[in-house]
């Protein structure tokens, strides 16, 4: 029982950094309708802000600080590439952000340089002791981040005159505009917040290890997260990032001890498999937004 | 449509053929260099009368080496840059003793990235081929498998930048340094008489990196009667949640442990914070300085030695000496290390042609099939690099030990030189190791 518990935790602890990521890309899909191939060099470009800055002004600031210089990339961004690219089919500004993924990790690895970066994290392998168990501090980092974040984030979306504004010209952009909403302006802002996001994200991945260059193939992970919640859903990629952090952190710990005949490293494909099952139940993923066509 | 759009496209369209014009004269043939050679030495492909770029003896002719480097986006883009950092410190050395036979050697004009990518690999290759006389470096054995064939019917001779037992078996390829294979014999050897270790596991990437140590790592543990486990991972530091799990639930007395550094730093860091006891011991590839600045450094400290090809950085022998006075104010870095000494090989082999008066590709071949040895200035042992004989005659079978030391300029200080286990020293490497034994 006491594994069962560790292992539910790890995993909801790395789960809570893949849901935040997976909300990353929901923000830039509800908004451009296109999946941002750049958010794992945003992620990685904002883990490694935060490891330059946590010396001088210390982690907790420097994480809000990265956010935002991150989010400025991400406006950046938006304006400088995807806004000439409106109209054009939404394949091709992926494959731009794909472009965009590369020039920005070749630039950032220059600052990564051939070291393991640490983000100067306060937990770093220290663990504390809950009725008896022995839990990575890092870990309840993790989820009380995600809460507060996706918290915010909720909070925004209902009651603020821009998070309604945002939903309003996600869900059709023409009757948005007809209301007064800047479009545009709308999806440079989920631009931002989804870079600011990535940067958070990024900070956590970077907890108790560090970053490498090879860190951004972290983010991938939060790509079968969105399928399993659902595409444009913000809960659905919440509910999904913590599934496919508990269940590859399930396979990491008992298959080979249960499961040896799937062989090694099952927990890398148990996200996959996940997600081919939710699929077969609910083809829009657990929360997403049935698409309805006249014929 | 303006006139100026049209205009602009149609210039552009131009500049586009010309360049395919310019690229397809360029790459239709080999440059047959000058032939002549300076005093008297035959010459063909990438050896020109002309002096080097930027040449440090401007009367001499250049020697032109290509480097085909993981420099961007492959996995080893973090190695790359330093370890052809490394090697240009090593050449500018070479020309400012005087070059070779009349010749500067530059190997800073065709470096190219390969992106640790087969494919593209195959293209840089072809891009340089026509201009170079060897390979300073070819990164990677996958990106290197792809040129391989292409190197030997050519007789183009390569450094490599990496140890797995395959190089020992390809001809044109001058490898350095003991293998992982052997590399991992003497760590578990060392384990079972230091650590009197009963039982030993394999955590490591596929492939001829990580599976080539843990193969090295089998055959020590059943030459010593250990029990084995093998424990394959894949990189990501997020990715390393089972190979804990195995090793804290099975408890081995001895991990060997072949990935990379942040990922080696990340299992033994979590497995020592879950409770484990034992040993580890790290391939050449898995230590970075800058680990200890990490969360892992206390469970580092305690529990982890790095079993390296040749001493690090700050070792006492006129090789290091000279490497860290050519380096001035780089910041020490094992890699740059490596670049210098995988170096060395091509260095006798170049010299051994010119001896001969043949500076032609065929010419370097047949010289560097020739050496028996190689002067690594006391950083391998005496009688390394037996090109010769290769196969089993050209293994280095000795490893350094190193403990992890702050005070140390890359982090590690060697605690048992020149280690040389039974197991590796009756080995006979019939083949790679990672595909001559089963891991089961």
């Amino acid at each position: 029982m006491r594994d069962v518990l560790l292992t539910t935790i790890r995993g909801l602890g790395f789960g809570s950094v893949y849901a935040m990521l997976a909300v990353s890309f929901v923000i830039i899909y509800k908004s451009s309708k296109v999946i941002s191939f750049a958010q794992p060099a945003l992620m990685l470009a904002g883990a490694v802000l935060v490891s330059y800055l946590a010396g001088p002004v210390g982690f907790y600031l420097a994480v809000p600080l990265a956010a935002l210089g991150i989010a400025a990339l991400g406006l950046g961004l938006e304006r400088t590439t995807i806004r000439p690219m409106i109209g054009r089919p939404v394949f091709v500004v992926a494959i731009i952000t794909l472009g965009l993924d590369i020039a920005i990790r070749v630039v950032v690895n220059v600052f990564i340089g051939t070291d393991v970066r640490n983000v100067g994290d306060p937990w770093g392998l220290d663990t504390v002791s809950v009725a008896g168990l022995p839990i990575q501090e890092r870990y309840i980092a993790m989820v009380v981040v995600l809460v507060v974040v996706v918290g915010a984030l909720f909070a925004f979306f209902r009651y603020s005159r821009y998070g309604l504004a945002m939903r309003a010209a996600s869900l059709d952009q023409e009757t948005a505009l007809v209301q007064g909403v800047s479009v545009g302006a709308m999806t440079a802002l989920s631009w931002a917040m989804a870079g600011g996001l990535a940067a958070v994200a990024g900070a956590f991945v970077g907890a108790g290890g560090g970053v490498d260059q090879s860190t951004w193939v972290i983010a991938l992970k939060a790509l079968p997260a969105i399928i399993i919640g659902g595409l444009d859903s913000i809960e659905g990629a919440v509910v999904g990032g913590l599934l496919v952090g508990v269940v590859e952190s399930f396979f990491a710990t008992y298959q080979g001890e249960y499961l040896p005949w799937l062989g090694q490293n099952f927990s890398l494909v148990s996200p996959y498999v996940l997600l081919l099952v939710v699929l077969l139940v609910k083809p829009y993923g657990l929360f997403g937004t049935r698409e309805v066509e006249r014929v | 449509m303006s006139s100026t759009t049209t205009r602009r496209r149609v210039a552009a369209a131009s500049l586009a053929g010309l360049a395919v014009f310019a690229a397809g004269c360029r790459g239709g043939s080999e440059d047959p260099g000058d032939g002549g050679g300076e005093g008297g030495i035959a010459t063909d492909v990438g050896v020109t009368s002309e002096a080097c770029p930027e040449a440090v003896n401007p009367d001499n002719g250049c020697i032109y080496l290509g480097t085909l480097s993981d420099l961007t986006v492959g996995p080893f883009a973090a190695a790359g840059p330093t370890i052809v950092a490394g090697q240009e410190a090593f050449w500018a050395r070479v020309n400012e003793a005087g070059g070779i036979g009349g010749y500067d050697v530059d190997v800073s004009e065709y470096v190219r990235d390969n992106q640790y990518n087969p494919q593209v690999t195959n293209q840089v290759y072809q891009e340089i081929k026509p201009d170079i006389l060897g390979l300073a470096q070819t990164l990677g054995s996958p990106p290197t498998a792809s040129i391989v064939e292409d190197l030997a019917a050519e007789d183009i001779v390569a450094a490599p930048a990496g140890w797995t037992s395959l190089y020992l078996f390809q001809d044109v390829i001058l490898e350095s340094g003991p293998t992982y294979c052997a590399e991992a014999m003497n760590g578990v050897d060392y384990a079972a008489e230091t650590y009197s270790a009963e039982s030993v596991m394999a955590v490591h990437y596929a492939g001829d990196y990580g599976g080539d140590a843990a193969a090295g790592a089998s055959v020590a543990a059943e030459a010593n009667g250990l029990e084995f486990a093998n424990v394959e991972t894949t990189a990501g530091t997020d990715n390393q949640s089972a190979a804990v799990a195995a090793i804290v639930d099975q408890a081995p007395d001895v991990v060997v442990v072949s990935t990379g550094p942040a990922d080696m730093a990340t299992i033994v860091g979590q497995s020592v914070a879950a409770g484990f006891q034992g040993r580890f011991l790290g391939s050449s590839p898995t230590w970075n300085v800058a680990l200890l600045q990490s969360p892992a450094a206390p469970a580092l400290t305690a529990a982890y030695q790095l079993l390296g090809p040749w001493g690090p950085w700050d070792t006492e022998t006129p090789g290091h000496e000279a490497m860290r006075e050519a380096a001035g104010d780089t910041t020490p870095n094992e890699f740059f290390l490596s670049g210098w000494v995988w170096s060395y090989p091509m260095k006798a082999a170049l010299e051994a042609a010119a001896e001969n008066g043949d500076l032609t590709r065929a010419g370097l071949a047949e010289a560097s099939a020739a050496l028996e040895s190689v002067d690594y200035e006391g950083i391998l042992p005496e009688g390394s690099g037996n090109y010769a004989n290769g196969g089993d005659a050209a293994a280095v079978r000795t490893t350094q030990l190193s403990d992890v030391s702050a005070d140390a300029s890359t982090g590690v200080t060697v605690a048992e030189a020149d280690l040389e286990g039974s197991t590796a020293e009756g080995y006979e490497f019939t083949g790679p190791c990672y595909e001559e034994v089963d891991l089961g």
